[in-house]
């Protein structure tokens, strides 16, 4: 480890610390444009300079481009240097715009703060400024391209970083232009980094544009929740209204950056529509006699006939508060999972999650070779992919087995299977890495599931023929990680995908499993919901047999993800009680009999665990409120001065469960009103060691070092049944913007979301007569359901590919689950 | 002994002289036409660059001069000013609503100084309490007078470099856009 002296002051740095960084250390920071470190030195701006006093180096030098060296003394202050730097500023400025005060980046612009800093107070040059014309980059990123300075920081990102290729360097010389080739939307989800990496304000957040100033946003640590990797954001708020959302820095989450999902999908916080206060039936209401109302009318029902349902997006105080309410009074029925089949899945993966299986996001990106098991990155955990390829970038192998035409921003090699083929496909990849003796030391049980794996091979030839080069790569592999969806993965592949993990660790330097799970907080919601057989299934069927009389849904919209919505419609109208705690306008809240107006993420201190068991808090931003531009319409706000904020009813759904609880079931005593931890503790072993006086612990993986959890339980499907002859196998999925629920609610969001598309093998398109682009109608039950298609020979045969998207109605879809008769499709192209 | 003396015929001289001056001042003053201004009957016309009432002004060509960059309203000592920003029509870049609480202000002056726009200026208009202190919470419509105030020929947006009030290339100081098609000089 180097020892150098940075301004009379000695550090020892690990190898290969650029200096840049080394002074960082001791709180030194050297004024820069183009470093970063995510993304490397190139040593363009010049504006890092140092004076290298002794060592390998001597005299003025860039301290972003020498890695720290024994013996180095340098100075940051010394006056040759701090002149080098003014003028490099003063260079750059020369041809900088005077337009800082119509700049978004002002206030916390780079390069404001290096003129300010270096002194540059008075332009001398009396020439003309150079000029670009700006181009449309899409609707969240706004350009600017005259106030550029080159650091190259956005095509490094864009194109190295993230591997898309539609915006680059054009020109040459001094007139170097960054953008696209034309105008047009940026193609990457990850387009919205750019705002962040830029040090002048070239790149500006679009939605955000021009309505404040970081020094007037309150500001705090947040967390994204639109998908299950819990990448860590900064929200800033003004006027009771989230308007800007930043990544933060987490090494071993998401890094310096996140997508363009996490950080636009905020608005539906500050949905028009969204309901903010309580309600009985239609009529708006106090809260003390909504609650009143509420309790008076569960307190009439029997313990047995109340269920309570939440989703994977509610966070660890609401779920485990609604735990304890629904054991309070005594119901049998506590649901966190629409789907049994996923209900199931999640219990393995809960089980099978340990500190032998589990890996971070950095982890995959130290990887050398990254299996995909039933998982498309791009659209379920878009971090995920940057991830992937970082390691691909590094030399990694990237296989995929999905039956979608994936699309990953990195190479890989695709093999377009069957869910169905998933597990033959792994035990035919794999098996030949191990032996029976080691795999002998995992027990009786391990040495079966070996046997089954090694007896599979019913794979048609062309799949056999790209396994096999393959296989040898896994053989020679050293740090090999499996990603596992658990969408449209099947039960047993999620198991099994654990369990070669943990045998691969045996032969590996290093091995795991890295889950794509349906929610940010499915893994919170897996540990409420897992001792507990009953089902969302079983719960609309006791609706229906009048058992169920009465259903507590917090956070959480069934109409969204249900199948058979007219089934649940009915079952609900039996309902003697529907009281609904949410924060979105959704089709729940408004069937609600009791609506109680909950608190969005940013208005409350509230926890999440993501995919690999890592729990996280976000801060509360600011207090609920209606935002002052829909209070005032856009002009200035109302003069009018009282108590109460408007809006401003919300309460943290936790709060509110809690004290239902305590007044169907009086007993005072010893839980704490302001702290829901204690609830949550003795609802859930794991959460109780977990938690601290002050709260949880941020950033601590929960998951238990050796999981006493039964590996190789799990059955191998390796028969996998023939599709029925002339049926298309129906594949609903998610997509990137389209599907998830609470960006459905981001006004934001809902500019960018393409039309959707359904896929189709380009050999059933030619068998059902159709063509790419073609409009296709599918016939259903009251009516067509239409969409595009698009052909594919990348994806899987016999399988129609559907989006959830938002605005198309997939869950009508529901009567063709055993298969789609190809006649149902019809061409309606215009 | 003797340089006593001649301290004390000193002291007593004096004395005598200061008490006479004051006299002849008043007598003076006497005989004089009087200065003082019988206000509110009279306006003293005051300097421009007194601070009291604030304004919004408007550049040359009667546009908003205002671009809701919230320098002022960051660099107010008191906090009175409060506005929101938006975007027009043609991309300029104006305030949605911009209101200043002058019952709040304290005239320093300090938010004309950090304005690069030279729209937000102060008068020597002081006359304008109210019993009701709601009404003296002015609203845009309230601060936005037809004028330049002190400095009516600036323009930020000939200066600025953004593509409003004329194309890239077309401001004060600016050369060409670069052709990006091309890398022939
Ligand atoms: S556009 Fe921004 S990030 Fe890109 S080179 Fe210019 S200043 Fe750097
Ligand atoms: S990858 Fe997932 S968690 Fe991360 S920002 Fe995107 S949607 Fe949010
Ligand atoms: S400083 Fe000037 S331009 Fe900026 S908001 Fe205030 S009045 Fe408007
Ligand atoms: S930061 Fe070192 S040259 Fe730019």
């Amino acid at each position: 480890m180097p020892r150098l002296t940075i301004d009379d002051i000695e550090i020892e740095v690990p190898h290969g610390t650029k200096v840049i960084d080394a002074a960082e250390r001791l709180g030194i920071m050297i004024p820069r444009f183009c470093y970063h470190r995510g993304l490397g030195s190139v040593g363009a701006c010049r504006m890092c300079a140092v004076k290298f006093l002794q060592g390998p180096f001597k005299g003025l030098q860039m301290s972003c481009m020498i890695d720290a060296q024994d013996g180095m003394v340098i100075s940051t202050t010394d006056a040759e240097a701090l002149d080098f730097r003014r003028h490099v500023i003063e260079w750059l400025m020369l041809n900088h715009p005077h337009d800082c005060p119509v700049c978004d980046e002002g206030g916390h612009c780079l390069l404001q703060d290096m003129t300010v800093s270096g002194g540059h107070g008075m332009r001398r040059f009396s020439g003309e400024k150079r000029t670009y014309r700006d181009q449309y980059l899409g609707e969240l990123v706004q350009h600017e391209m005259n106030r550029c300075i080159h650091c190259y920081r956005c095509v490094r990102f864009y194109r190295e970083f993230a591997g898309y290729r539609d915006l680059g360097a054009l020109q040459i010389a001094q007139k170097v232009y960054f953008g696209r080739l034309a105008d047009g939307p940026l193609e990457s989800p990850f387009a919205g980094n750019l705002v962040d990496l830029c040090p002048t304000g070239v790149y500006t957040d679009k939605p955000a544009r021009f309505r404040a100033r970081r020094w007037d946003l309150e500001r705090g640590p947040s967390l994204c929740i639109h998908c299950s990797l819990g990448c860590n954001t900064v929200a800033g708020a003004r006027y009771r209204e989230v308007l800007r959302q930043e990544a933060r820095l987490n090494e071993e989450v998401n890094g310096y950056f996140i997508c363009d999902l996490g950080r636009y999908g905020f608005a539906y916080a500050g949905h028009p529509e969204r309901p903010r206060s309580p309600r009985i039936g239609s009529q708006a209401v106090g809260w003390q006699e909504a609650v009143a109302v509420a309790c008076d009318r569960l307190a009439r029902l029997g313990p047995r006939s109340i269920a309570c349902l939440s989703s994977a997006r509610a966070s660890v105080e609401t779920l485990g508060t609604l735990k304890y309410l629904s054991k309070r009074v005594g119901s049998d029925h506590f649901v966190c999972f629409y789907d049994a089949a996923v209900k199931f899945k999640m219990g393995e993966i809960v089980s099978k999650l340990d500190g032998r299986t589990a890996v971070s996001l950095r982890d995959i990106e130290k990887a050398d070779l990254l299996i995909g098991v039933g998982a498309d990155p791009i659209n379920a955990a878009p971090m995920l992919a940057l991830a992937m390829r970082q390691a691909q970038r590094a030399g990694a192998k990237v296989v995929m087995m999905d039956p979608r035409p994936l699309f990953l921003p990195c190479d890989f090699e695709h093999l377009s299977v069957s869910p169905e083929l998933f597990d033959v496909c792994l035990s035919a990849l794999v098996k030949s890495t191990f032996d029976r003796e080691r795999v002998g030391k995992h027990g009786e049980a391990a040495v079966t599931l070996y046997d089954r794996m090694l007896s599979c091979d019913p794979l048609d030839a062309s799949v056999q023929a790209r396994l096999e080069p393959l296989i040898a790569v896994v053989e020679g592999c050293r740090r090999p990680i499996i990603i596992c969806g658990s969408d449209i993965a099947p039960a047993s592949s999620v198991s099994f995908a654990a369990d070669v993990a943990l045998l691969m660790g045996e032969v590996k330097d290093q091995s795991g499993v890295f889950y794509v799970l349906p929610g940010a907080n499915a893994y919170g919601a897996a540990l409420f919901d897992a001792a507990n057989g009953s089902s969302f299934e079983s719960v609309v069927q006791e609706i229906e047999d009048g058992a169920i009389k009465a259903l507590i849904v917090a956070e959480s919209d069934p109409f969204r993800y249900v199948a058979d919505r007219d089934r649940l419609q009915r079952a609900l109208n039996k309902l003697e009680l529907l009281l609904v705690l949410d924060y979105l306008p959704s089709e729940t809240v408004r069937k609600a009999h009791i609506f109680l107006p909950t608190r969005a993420i940013f208005e409350t201190r509230s926890s999440f665990i993501n995919q690999e068991g890592r729990l996280q808090v976000a801060e509360k931003i600011h207090s609920p409120g209606t935002p002052i531009w829909q209070v005032s319409n856009k002009g200035h706000p109302p003069r009018l001065y009282g108590t109460g904020i408007c809006g401003g009813e919300p309460r943290a759904a936790w709060r509110v469960l809690q004290q239902i609880a305590h007044t169907l079931v009086h007993s005072q005593n010893e839980i704490s009103e302001n702290d829901p931890w204690p609830v949550i503790g003795g609802e859930c072993a794991v959460l109780a060691r977990h938690h601290q006086h002050n709260g949880p612990l941020h950033g601590l993986r929960i998951i238990p070092q050796t999981s006493t959890a039964a590996f190789f339980d799990g059955d191998l499907d390796l028969q996998p049944k023939q599709p029925m002859d002339g049926h298309l196998t129906l594949l609903p999925v998610v997509s990137t913007f389209a599907t998830e629920e609470l960006a459905s609610y981001s006004e934001i969001i809902q500019r960018v979301i393409g039309s959707p598309c359904a896929y189709l093998h380009s050999d059933d398109a030619e068998r059902c007569g159709l063509l790419d682009c073609d409009r296709i109608r599918i016939a259903v039950d009251d009516g067509f359901l239409e969409i595009d298609l698009t052909v594919s020979d990348k994806m899987a045969r016999g399988f129609l590919i559907l989006p959830r998207h938002s605005r198309f109605e997939w869950q009508k879809l529901h009567c063709f689950a055993q298969g789609l008769p190809v006649e149902k499709i019809g061409n309606c192209t215009p | 002994m003797a340089g006593n003396e001649v301290n004390i015929l000193r002291a007593f001289y004096e004395g005598v002289a200061g008490l006479a001056s004051a006299y002849r001042i008043t007598l003076k003053h006497l005989f004089r036409k009087p200065i003082t201004e019988q206000y509110p009957e009279y306006k003293r016309p005051l300097p421009a660059r007194s601070r009291a009432r604030i304004i919004l002004t408007r550049d040359a060509d009667g546009d908003e001069r205002c671009v809701a960059c919230f320098l002022c309203s960051a660099v107010c000592p008191v906090s009175c000013i409060s506005m929101e920003s938006g975007e027009r029509e043609d991309g300029r870049r104006y305030a949605q609503w911009f209101r200043i609480n002058f019952a709040r202000c304290i005239y320093c002056g300090f938010c004309e100084e950090a304005c690069p726009t030279l729209a937000i200026q102060l008068t020597p208009d002081f006359e304008f309490c109210q019993r009701d202190i709601l009404k003296l919470v002015y609203e845009k419509e309230d601060l936005l007078v037809d004028h330049g105030g002190k400095n009516a020929e600036y323009d930020f947006y000939k200066h600025a470099g953004v593509a409003v009030k004329g194309d890239k290339g077309t401001h004060y100081q600016e050369a060409a856009p670069v052709n990006i098609k091309t890398n022939l000089p």
